[in-house]
């Protein structure tokens, strides 16, 4: 394709293209009610507080529970075990080994195993305090290794393996033999907790009809109200979720969290109820991004080509599958990269343990496993004498090769297109480390693709509406909702392009169950092309479909109007009737075009692989204070081949904090455990990055896509992640010749490299020697 | 159980509450300001600031009795007051907020910064934001914001102040 002006964006331009979000004055306003800022019901009642018991021990029998002492407090409305579910009592996705309230067995600390709705909160925790559970402690599987091991304590009936995978091609051993350069290492990554700052929270309130409202934060409404009709053997439509707005998830809130607790409390009290987490209570119970073992060993010959990749997975899922699996899935599938493998292995294991629950986390699997196949590029680059960006250059796949599971994938050149224009960057051409007193700079280079939507027999279909309102608005129904990605924004751009209206005429109508159709989760970066794709194939028959309503009231052919900015128009554009008009007009009887889009996956039988991808490349630059071994990030440029930018805003908060969220679990993120406990439950004792910690960012939009490209712009909501983890490590590797195998980098890693080499004592002199050589 | 009495947004109001409960309980429970949010309630995020006597403070941190006779000002009245507008311009503009739970302890130290005499620069600015966590910007458009704000003094109009 050939390039245009228009291909590129870059940090200047972007930022000339960003306007306020649609809901920014009245989020600065404070006018925007989050779920968990109701504490009445929509019939003005004042909701009952709950609070949740959650189970003191990492892995335990339950023997007995009385609540009756609870129960007969004073102020307490309702109490709650597993025993007052009247329907289903699990839940999970590939896997359904959640209890909502456990009633046998307990898996983590915090497992959730009755709950109490009163008048006061106090009254609901002096409450929760009250009842007695009598446990019979069972063994803390604490180590993925030994979770597998025969004689580890079982966490489920299926055993503590939970998934396994295995992919590969070639011949490995004709590969490694033919190896000049072989790096082989073990990585490992962070349990990185998500820091939502509103936790998990909300109010369940009844509906006078039967029914349950839920205004809960989550981001998939239609399956969160399945899951507790189902709960309550209510019928569907019984349930209505509203999801939206949502104080921050990352993928923390995919998977249902307490609500359908604060459910059962709200449907045995006859009240609504409100139930939030403190953050020790989100702490212990949220999901978490999967820690992962990774073991690689890769080679490539004497000329620089890459010849093999071997690599082995395990990662710690804890106490719950919920994403687990699919995490896996990704981890595998990213394994490979972009890079052109001759020969390949790849085999993953993922096991229970009683260390919390992993889960759905942006970067989904895939950041961990590019971390350690990032240091093993550019550990053979340097193997070789190559830098770092001509070695990536000579060993991508082509455009139109097979994807990194050996499956046909929609034809993308980004990989080579974000190289390419990072070639030529300043910041490139001045990687050489250097010394400023105590303190070492360095840049690092790294490269991402990523997957976007679901993999091969996933959740990939996705219904969305077009509707025209009683006021006259053009309303975007879907249930996706909105978490901070400016989704709203992106619905009235791509509304007024590809619906031919003006962005005035627009409203997006999002995550309500009962409003808006089952657009599938708010994930894996698929929202934008969900509504590129569908707004896109079915904007023509919306406008159709209005002028045909519109002739009869303005005595005119439908084909002698025209559905535009404003209203219908003629052929000379003068506006013969506005949209309100219309809407007016029709009465109740105002249209709605559903679309249905059917999963658009790869055509090749390989369960999970992707079709789509997008790219980044990136150069982060360190400074190393060798006095503390604290490493800061300074800079951080990422090019993104994303397709075309549809919110520039969007856009740009997506990459930038995307980024400092990798940047974060490169350097300061890590929630250890010990015994099954969490070593910090509060934002105090977890370190998230501050303004203080943020680089100058410089974010460069990639937009061409190859000739004849059918997808249109991939998902922006986690690359950023995606790539920042590698290029941050790399940065600290650059800085100072580290193999960086651990992440986050934290002081004592850094100190310990710097002490354990005489040379590393006095970084300047070490170079003056290296460079006499 | 205290009787308390307390100016809030300009307002004198009187309650009977228990000593210890926390003025971010207060306000979203008993004056159904919900802009203070709760995000840690160990004073570290910053998503509950609020202005006491006039200086930025985390209502996660004020007990009953301690706001005896002070002045509370909360972020509905200092968004509502005209000396708030350019920040929340700023952060409208510079892509400065994004789910926007964060938001409103932002314009609450913000604010307070940008009407202080004399003013901060960026650098210190920064410094005294880094009490209040976004985990969605990654704070690029709140370093843009602050740019903004908080000019290097050379490119202000020079000013003669006599207490130099």
């Amino acid at each position: 394709m050939k390039p245009t002006d228009e291909d590129t964006l870059g940090h200047a331009d972007l930022l000339a293209r960003i306007r306020p979000r649609p809901d920014a004055a009245d989020k600065l306003r404070a006018q925007v009610r989050y779920p968990t800022d109701r504490y009445m019901s929509a019939q003005g009642d004042v909701a009952l507080h709950g609070a949740i018991l959650g189970s003191p021990h990492p892995h335990a029998r339950i023997l007995a529970i009385d609540i009756s002492a609870a129960a007969a407090l004073p102020g307490v409305q309702a109490v709650v075990t597993a025993q007052d579910i009247p329907g289903r009592t699990h839940y999970g996705l590939r896997v359904i080994d959640r209890p909502i309230l456990c009633a046998d067995k307990v898996r983590c600390i915090g497992d959730p195993v009755a709950a109490v709705a009163a008048d006061t909160l106090a009254i609901a925790r002096a409450a929760c305090a009250l009842i007695r559970i009598e446990y019979a402690p069972l063994a803390v599987v604490e180590d993925p290794v030994a979770a597998l091991l025969p004689e580890a304590e079982a966490l489920h009936e299926g055993g503590n393996l939970l998934h396994a995978v295995q992919h590969g091609w070639g011949d490995l051993a004709q590969a490694m033999a033919a190896a000049t350069h072989v790096v082989e290492d073990e990585y490992e990554t962070p349990r990185q907790m998500h820091g939502y700052l509103e936790t998990e929270g909300g109010i369940v309130e009844h509906d006078g009809a039967g029914g349950l409202t839920v205004h809960f934060a989550c981001q998939h409404p239609a399956r969160d109200a399945e899951v507790i009709a189902d709960m309550l053997r209510l019928p569907a439509g019984k349930v209505r979720v509203i999801g939206t707005p949502i104080g921050g998830s990352y993928g923390g809130k995919d998977e249902l969290t307490i609500q359908p607790i604060a459910a059962l409390l709200a449907w045995k009290s006859g009240r609504a109820v409100r139930l939030q987490l403190s953050r020790p209570e989100s702490v212990d119970l949220g999901v978490k991004r999967h820690p992962f073992r990774i073991h690689m060993r890769s080679g490539c010959d004497a000329q620089g080509r890459l010849l093999f990749h071997s690599v082995s997975l395990l990662a710690d899922t804890g106490a719950y599958a919920t994403h687990g699996p699919e995490i896996l899935d990704a981890a595998q599938e990213h394994a490979v990269g972009p890079y052109a493998w001759p020969a390949l292995a790849v085999e993953g294991r993922l096991a229970y343990t009683n260390n919390g629950i992993a889960g759905a986390f942006r970067g989904f699997g895939a950041v961990q496993t590019q971390f350690a196949l990032e240091r093993q590029i550019s550990r053979l680059a340097k193997a070789c004498g190559i830098d770092g960006l001509t070695f990536r250059q000579m060993n991508l796949t082509a455009p139109g090769a097979l994807g990194p599971m050996g499956q046909v994938v929609a034809p993308f050149d980004g990989p080579q297109r974000v190289l390419d224009l990072l070639a030529t960057h300043p910041l490139w051409l001045s990687r050489a480390p250097r010394d400023e007193g105590r303190y070492r700079h360095g840049i690092g280079l790294a490269l991402v693709h990523r997957s976007d939507g679901f993999g091969r027999g996933g959740p990939n279909a996705a219904q969305i509406a077009i509707g025209l309102a009683a006021d006259g608005a053009i309303e975007i129904r879907c249930g996706f909702t909105e978490m901070g990605q400016n989704l709203i924004d992106t619905v009235r751009v791509l509304g007024a392009r590809l619906l031919g209206c003006a962005e005035g005429d627009l409203r997006a109508v999002l995550g309500d169950s009962a409003r808006t159709p089952d657009s599938g989760s708010t994930a894996a970066s698929r929202a934008t092309a969900i509504l590129w794709r569908g707004l896109g194939r079915h904007g023509h028959e919306w406008r159709k479909r209005l002028c045909a309503l519109a002739a009869p009231q303005l005595g005119r052919t439908p084909d002698a109007l025209l559905a535009a900015a404003g209203g219908i128009r003629d052929a000379n554009g003068e506006l013969l009737l506005s949209y309100a008009s219309l809407a007016n007009a029709l009465g109740d009887a105002l249209p709605e075009l559903r679309i249905s889009l059917e999963a658009e996956e790869t055509p090749s039988e390989i369960a999970a692989a992707h079709y789509v991808f997008g790219a980044c490349a990136a150069l982060a630059e360190v400074r190393i204070d060798t006095w503390s071994g604290r490493a800061e990030l300074t800079r951080m440029v990422i090019a993104a081949a994303l397709g075309p930018v549809i919110s520039p805003q969007g856009f740009l908060g997506q990459m930038e904090g995307g980024a400092l969220m990798g940047a974060g679990m490169a350097l300061t993120e890590h929630l250890p455990t010990a015994g099954g406990r969490y070593l910090a439950r509060n934002l105090d004792g977890y370190l998230m990055p501050t303004v203080m910690d943020a680089p100058r960012f410089e974010i460069i939009a990639v937009q061409g896509l190859p000739e004849g490209d059918e997808i249109g712009p991939r998902g922006a909501g986690e690359i950023g992640v995606n790539i920042a983890a590698p290029a941050v490590a790399e940065a600290i590797a650059a800085a100072l010749a580290m193999p960086v195998r651990r992440l986050p980098v934290l002081p004592d890693q850094i100190l310990d490299h710097l002490c354990a080499e005489p040379a590393g004592m006095a970084l300047a002199h070490a170079d003056a020697t290296e460079s006499a050589r | 159980m205290i009787s308390l009495q307390f100016q809030l947004n300009g307002e004198s109001v009187s309650l009977k509450t228990p000593a210890d409960r926390r003025l971010l309980a207060i306000l979203r429970e008993d004056f159904d300001l919900t802009g203070a949010k709760p995000g840690c309630e160990v004073g570290r995020c910053g998503a509950c600031m609020v202005w006491l006597d006039g200086a930025p403070a985390n209502a996660c941190l004020l007990m009953a009795w301690q706001l005896e006779g002070r002045s509370v000002t909360t972020v509905e009245a200092i968004a509502a007051d005209a000396r708030s507008e350019p920040v929340r311009a700023a952060l409208a503009e510079c892509g400065g907020l994004q789910c926007g739970y964060c938001t409103p302890g932002l314009v609450v130290t913000m604010t307070h910064l940008a009407t202080r005499t004399p003013r901060p620069d960026a650098a210190s600015a920064c410094a005294q934001l880094a009490g209040n966590l976004c985990r969605c910007t990654g704070y690029g458009g709140i370093q843009r914001a602050v740019e903004r704000l908080f000019p290097p003094p050379a490119s202000a109009p020079a000013a003669a102040d006599p207490s130099d």
